[in-house]
């Protein structure tokens, strides 16, 4: 498919570029499609949808960086979210955020465990625990709806300065993965495993402990993002996070996180999420047919997939002719020296 | 390389003394029956997966293509306004529906990881999304409840029914099973399966044309899919879109449990045997001891973690050796 | 290249046998009587050697002479079972890896510890990132880049702190490597065939780093299959067999000869089996006319016929493999026509070259060649099975071919166990790539390529498949052979087309051949001899 080295760099470059065009090519259909679209409120609007997302996302980039995967994180959202419903419904809401955390780490935990530990395949661990904490969830509300408490319904409705509390909380998650990311060394542990895990092993890092964090880290901004979407929602039906994974999954690798690990940032889950959720808002707004929002959904995955996989395989191929010109190059230079001698 | 089925039987038979122990039933003819008559449709799909991950793919989507080609064949067999209501070849020609959605999703399952090199769980991930969402929506075209039933006397047979005596199901699990094994141990396919399974470079490089053979694969599962299906649907006597929502877990749990590793290139028949009775047999113990659906789930994702952590052990005794 | 015979020297040298290096320097590391044993199997006898500040000791030996075991219990990997270790004066026990760093033991293994994803200052620093504050555990990065910039002038490397690991070449990574290793204060360096993968200019630039070690007093030990290196760089020889040191001393008293000797207990005339017949013996089974792929190779023109070996020469990088992939239809060519036995390819692909008569034997058989995991028989037979396929549902017919793998597995004297149980893993590296060929000749090809056959084997193994190689030519099969072992293609060949960017630079017949002229036609595509 790929024919030249100059061929796989446009390829690269117009890869990196599609989620933004992407996002103005849906922008500028939904606003002639709809005329409520495009305006402020609805922005906004994108934004608080968002915001639950986007932390999510975050939290699954951790994972992904190190290779790995969570298919877990909708399932720890809904046993959050209960748990926060049934037990803590007259608990402050600073409170309820921080047990939530306790709860999602938990989570990672159970999974991160079965990972690092038993060394089996993540997403056979995640898909078994996605499973099992379904059933958990649904054994501790009855398969009922659960109410949240006023506290936490509360929240979502207050604002600090201008910042809605759920764009605030989802900013703070942002800024602490910001930290550990791209300022700790934890943070170049989490790029090196991802890069070479043997390498990163005989260079003394604790591949384990490591990625044990990282699980748990991701089940802590699931947590968050379930706290948030309780808080939005006041309520958590029996389907709550139901396909969430899939979604969180897309978000992160439309943002240029690789599923094969070692690649990725924190701005492009952030992005990938408002990308989703335009697209879901923007079908809200033009009146679409509910049946179709999987279908939507499921297309937005697979075009995120089939980016990722093409610009993997550029990347590959560049670096193979990349090396090989710089040692063209060296053996011109040798040819010059033993000319002149 | 084979490897051995006695751990699971020996497992499967603690297990089975033990329920015994509460619920005597266990041990009789009835819950024998009823065991092999669940197994059948099971096994039916599990050997498609067997396919999928023996060239170390995975294929997620086997449930959605039941769902869906359950509601398109429905909608076509139907009484209450099918397209080919009281036609002789409404029967025929659903069945044939049912294969070809199969088909169709495997196809597009095997480009996609063969020749896109797109990893095949996100794939099939995406596809079990869209073509799930797909089955909704055209259920809703069709009616306003959340299935088509009225399903024509002569496919409602095949579910239970017998033919010369042996049960329908029966017969098609037998022949998917002697078809399957005799694929993957004697025959050119079969050995390619396991070749781009364990070294897909070296398969390629040895003359093996690795992407037939992988969108094969998906191919077959999503035959066995629909096969499956076709059962499944008899049985329940309606077209449904969630017609095996909860299979998922089953069938890749059924499969790994038995002894397919999930890292490719091992996997056979029996194993697949081996696993869909542990599952249906653990299955039919915890509803005999009256264990509610939340710890059934618990206890079968528990189970099927544990096979995969046997997988794992098993994988490295064989690296150290 | 002297050629004359020389007799066996196996005499164990003991270690009261100083060697002439001035003994009143305390040793920087010194071996004594190591043993070790491995389920009762003795690998090492009783080894000894001293390594000076400041010394380059070159070790050589076969695979399975004990090299491997010897670093391996010098890097922590294994504990010796008797016998001591010491380092500067200090008993060495180590447990562990980490134990081998922090006694100042750097060990530059072939496979790098780079990691792409990173920059290079973070490749240098990785694990001991200076932080800002003593609790804080958040990474300074004006301190980083700083001693990054240390580290990199120590080695001579010119690249910002910030590029990608991903952009560096081999021989700049290999140097960030060294650079980490001094980081680390290393005393002792261990290179384990350190050139491998680098261009002839950065070798030169290695050699010139490891003179500039020297000078710091850093101790140096030389790992390589490349002896004709390990003599110009050694100031000491180490020689060992059978886990035994048979020679040792200083270099000014060994050849490359002596060497190999001393290292297979044969001279080197007999590595290379006689030829009965030399040169074609039949029609052109390959012709290869003006291809060309930009930026992969260029205006390639030559042919190969029934009975004959031709090599190709290069330095790493000047195209051969690549050419070998496209003729074998792995990659695509833009322009010039490839035909064998007549027969032109129009698309070639891999599953058209083998149908129409072709085999390829790559450069890296554990990823390419064999599937680890199989038994000795799925291996041997996979690129035979469609022609043992009958019938609409392709049946195999297992039993003609077991009788086929069995007469090979005797013609090319195959050491394993029954073929459908023994897993092809357990075989040695001479067996598995004999079972590599094995595949190949179930098919009865007419042109056999291979790249790097007998790349990573010892010399005894060597041996064996050269011997295979010669019983294909001497067939009637056409022989294609990429070699980066001099003395290989002159044994073996009848022609040498040397490559050098992607072209074919000269053809040397085997009247002209001559160790310098290949040499210096790799390095210098042109005029004159």
């Amino acid at each position: 498919m790929i024919t030249s080295p100059a061929h796989a760099r446009r390829l690269t470059r117009f890869l990196r570029l599609l989620p933004a065009i992407f996002f103005t090519v849906i922008v500028a259909a939904f606003s002639v499609l709809s005329n409520r679209f495009l305006s402020l409120q609805n922005f906004t609007n994108i934004l608080l949808q968002a915001a639950h997302l986007a932390v999510m996302a975050v939290g699954m980039t951790f994972v992904l960086l190190v290779a790995g995967v969570d298919l877990s994180v909708g399932a720890t959202m809904y046993v959050a979210a209960v748990s926060l419903g049934l037990y803590l419904s007259a608990f402050p809401a600073w409170l309820c955020l921080l047990i939530a955390i306790a709860i999602g780490v938990a989570f990672g935990a159970v999974n991160a465990f079965f990972v690092v530990k038993l060394r089996v395949a993540p997403f056979i661990v995640t898909l078994a625990t996605l499973f099992v904490g379904r059933g958990v969830g649904l054994y501790l509300s009855d398969t009922r709806m659960v109410l949240a408490g006023s506290a936490v319904s509360d929240f979502a409705h207050e604002s600090s300065l201008g910042v809605p509390a759920p764009v605030f909380v989802a900013a703070v998650s942002l800024a602490v993965a910001f930290v550990l990311l791209r300022l700790t060394p934890f943070g170049r542990y989490v790029y090196a495993i991802g890069g070479d895990r043997e390498g990163a092993r005989k260079t003394g890092i604790n591949v384990e402990k490591v990625t044990f964090a990282v699980y748990c880290l991701c089940g802590a901004f699931a947590a968050v993002g379930g706290f948030i979407s309780l808080s939005q929602a006041a309520a958590a039906p029996s389907t709550f996070g139901e396909r969430k994974e899939f979604l969180v999954i897309a978000a992160a690798v439309l943002g240029g996180t690789s599923l094969f690990g070692g690649h990725g940032g924190l701005l492009g889950p952030v992005f990938g999420a408002i990308l989703i959720q335009t697209v879901q808002n923007g079908l809200v707004m033009i009146d679409a047919d509910p049946y179709i929002y999987p279908l939507i959904t499921a297309a937005i995955i697979f075009i995120a997939v089939l980016v990722d996989s093409l610009r993997a395989g550029a990347i590959a191929r560049l670096e193979r002719r990349r090396i090989r010109a710089e040692e063209q190059e060296t053996r011109a230079e040798e040819q010059e020296t033993l000319a002149s001698t | 390389m084979t490897h051995s089925q006695a751990p699971v039987a020996a497992l499967l038979t603690v297990y089975v003394i033990g329920v015994a122990v509460f619920v005597p039933q266990i041990l009789s003819w009835q819950t024998l029956r009823d065991v092999v008559i669940a197994m059948l449709p099971l096994l039916v799909a599990v050997i498609g997966e067997t396919f999928v991950l023996i060239v170390a793919g995975i294929d997620l989507s086997m449930t959605a293509v039941m769902g869906m080609g359950s509601v398109v064949a429905a909608s076509i067999m139907t009484g209450t306004g099918g397209y080919l209501a009281g036609n002789p070849l409404a029967v025929p020609v659903g069945i044939l529906v049912f294969v070809g959605v199969g088909l169709l999703v495997g196809v597009f399952n095997g480009i996609c990881v063969a020749r896109l090199r797109m990893p095949a769980f996100m794939v099939s991930l995406a596809t079990m999304m869209f073509v799930g969402g797909l089955a909704v929506w055209y259920t809703s075209w069709h009616t306003r409840s959340v299935s088509i039933s009225n399903l024509p006397e002569l496919f409602r047979r095949i579910g239970y029914g017998t033919v010369f005596g042996m049960p329908i199901a029966f017969l098609l699990a037998v022949a998917v099973s002697l078809i399957a094994h005799s694929v993957l141990s004697r025959t050119l396919l079969g050995r390619w399966l396991y070749a781009v399974g364990r070294n897909e470079k070296a398969a390629r490089i040895s003359g093996v044309p690795v992407e037939r053979v992988v969108t094969m694969a998906f191919v077959i599962s999503g035959l066995c899919a629909a096969l499956a299906a076709v059962i499944y649907t008899s049985r329940v006597e309606t077209g449904t879109p969630v017609l095996a929502q909860n299979l998922l877990l089953d069938i890749i749990g059924a499969a790994v449990i038995g002894g397919v590793s999930l890292f490719g290139g091992q996997g056979t028949v029996m194993a697949a045997l081996t696993g869909v009775l542990f599952l249906t047999v653990l299955d039919k113990g915890l509803q005999l001891l009256g264990l509610s659906l939340f710890m059934v789930l618990a206890v079968k994702g528990s189970v099927i973690l544990l096979a995969a952590v046997l997988d794992v052990a098993r994988q490295r005794l064989s690296e150290s050796r | 290249m002297r050629e004359d015979a020389h007799t066996l020297t196996t005499t164990a040298m003991s270690s009261d046998q100083g060697h002439p290096v001035d003994v009143q320097q305390v040793p920087l590391l010194s071996l004594r009587e190591v043993t070790k044993s491995f389920f009762g199997v003795t690998v090492l006898h009783g080894v000894s050697f001293d390594l000076q500040p400041g010394e380059v000791l070159g070790l050589v030996g076969q695979n399975g002479s004990g090299k491997s075991t010897t670093m391996n219990i010098l890097g922590g990997v294994h504990q010796r079972d008797s016998g001591e270790i010491v380092i500067g004066g200090t008993h060495y026990r180590p447990r562990v890896p980490r134990d081998a760093e922090d006694a100042g033991i750097a060990f530059i293994q072939q496979e790098l510890n780079i990691f792409a994803n990173l920059s290079v200052q973070e490749n240098l620093l990785m694990g001991r990132f200076p932080k800002l504050g003593r609790w804080l555990p958040v990474i300074s990065f004006r301190r980083l880049r700083e001693r990054a910039r240390q580290l990199l002038a120590a080695v001579d490397l010119q690249v910002s702190p910030h590029a990608s690991a991903s952009t560096l070449s081999p021989g700049e990574r290999q140097l960030l490597e060294i650079a980490k290793a001094l980081s680390l204060n290393a005393k002792i360096i261990i290179f384990d065939e350190p050139t491998t993968s680098l261009t002839s200019r950065e070798s030169e630039r290695l050699f010139a780093l490891i003179g500039r070690l020297r000078h710091q007093g850093i101790g140096i030990i030389y790992i390589s299959h490349l002896l004709a290196d390990v003599v110009r760089l050694a100031d000491q020889i180490v020689v060992l067999r059978d886990g035994h040191v048979v020679r040792r001393g200083p270099k000014a008293a060994m050849t490359v000869d002596d060497l190999v000797t001393a290292m297979v207990g044969r001279s080197i005339e007999a590595l290379f089996p006689n030829r009965s017949r030399r040169g074609a013996t039949g029609a052109t089974v390959l012709e290869v006319e003006r291809v060309s792929q930009p930026g992969i190779v260029r205006n390639v023109s030559f042919s190969v016929a029934e009975g004959e070996i031709v090599g190709i020469a290069g330095l790493m990088g000047s195209g051969r493999t690549e050419l070998a992939r496209i003729l074998f239809g792995l990659d695509p060519f833009e322009s010039g026509r490839v035909a064998v036995t007549g027969r032109p390819f129009a698309k070639p692909e891999p599953r058209a070259c083998i149908a129409g008569g072709m085999a390829f034997l790559t450069e890296d058989r554990r990823h390419e060649g064999l599937m680890m995991e199989g038994s000795v028989a799925a291996n041997l037979e996979l690129a035979a099975l469609p022609e043992h396929a009958r019938g609409i549902s392709r049946l195999i017919d297992d039993r003609r071919l077991r009788q086929r793998m069995s007469a090979i597995k005797e013609q090319l004297d195959i050491k394993s166990g029954d073929l459908r149980t023994t897993p092809v893993k357990t075989l040695s590296g001479g067996n598995q790539q004999k079972v590599v060929i094995g595949k190949w000749l179930l098919r009865q090809p007419k042109l056999f390529i291979l790249d790097e056959p007998t790349r990573g084997l010892d010399v005894g193994a060597k041996q064996e498949v050269n011997k295979a190689i010669v019983q294909l030519a001497d067939a009637g099969t056409a022989v294609l052979m990429i070699s980066s072992e001099l003395e290989e293609l002159i044994g073996m060949c009848d022609r040498v087309l040397v490559m050098n960017r992607g072209e074919v630079g000269r053809t040397i017949e085997r009247s002209a051949f001559e160790r310098e002229a290949i040499l210096k036609a790799a390095m210098w595509k042109g005029i004159g001899t």
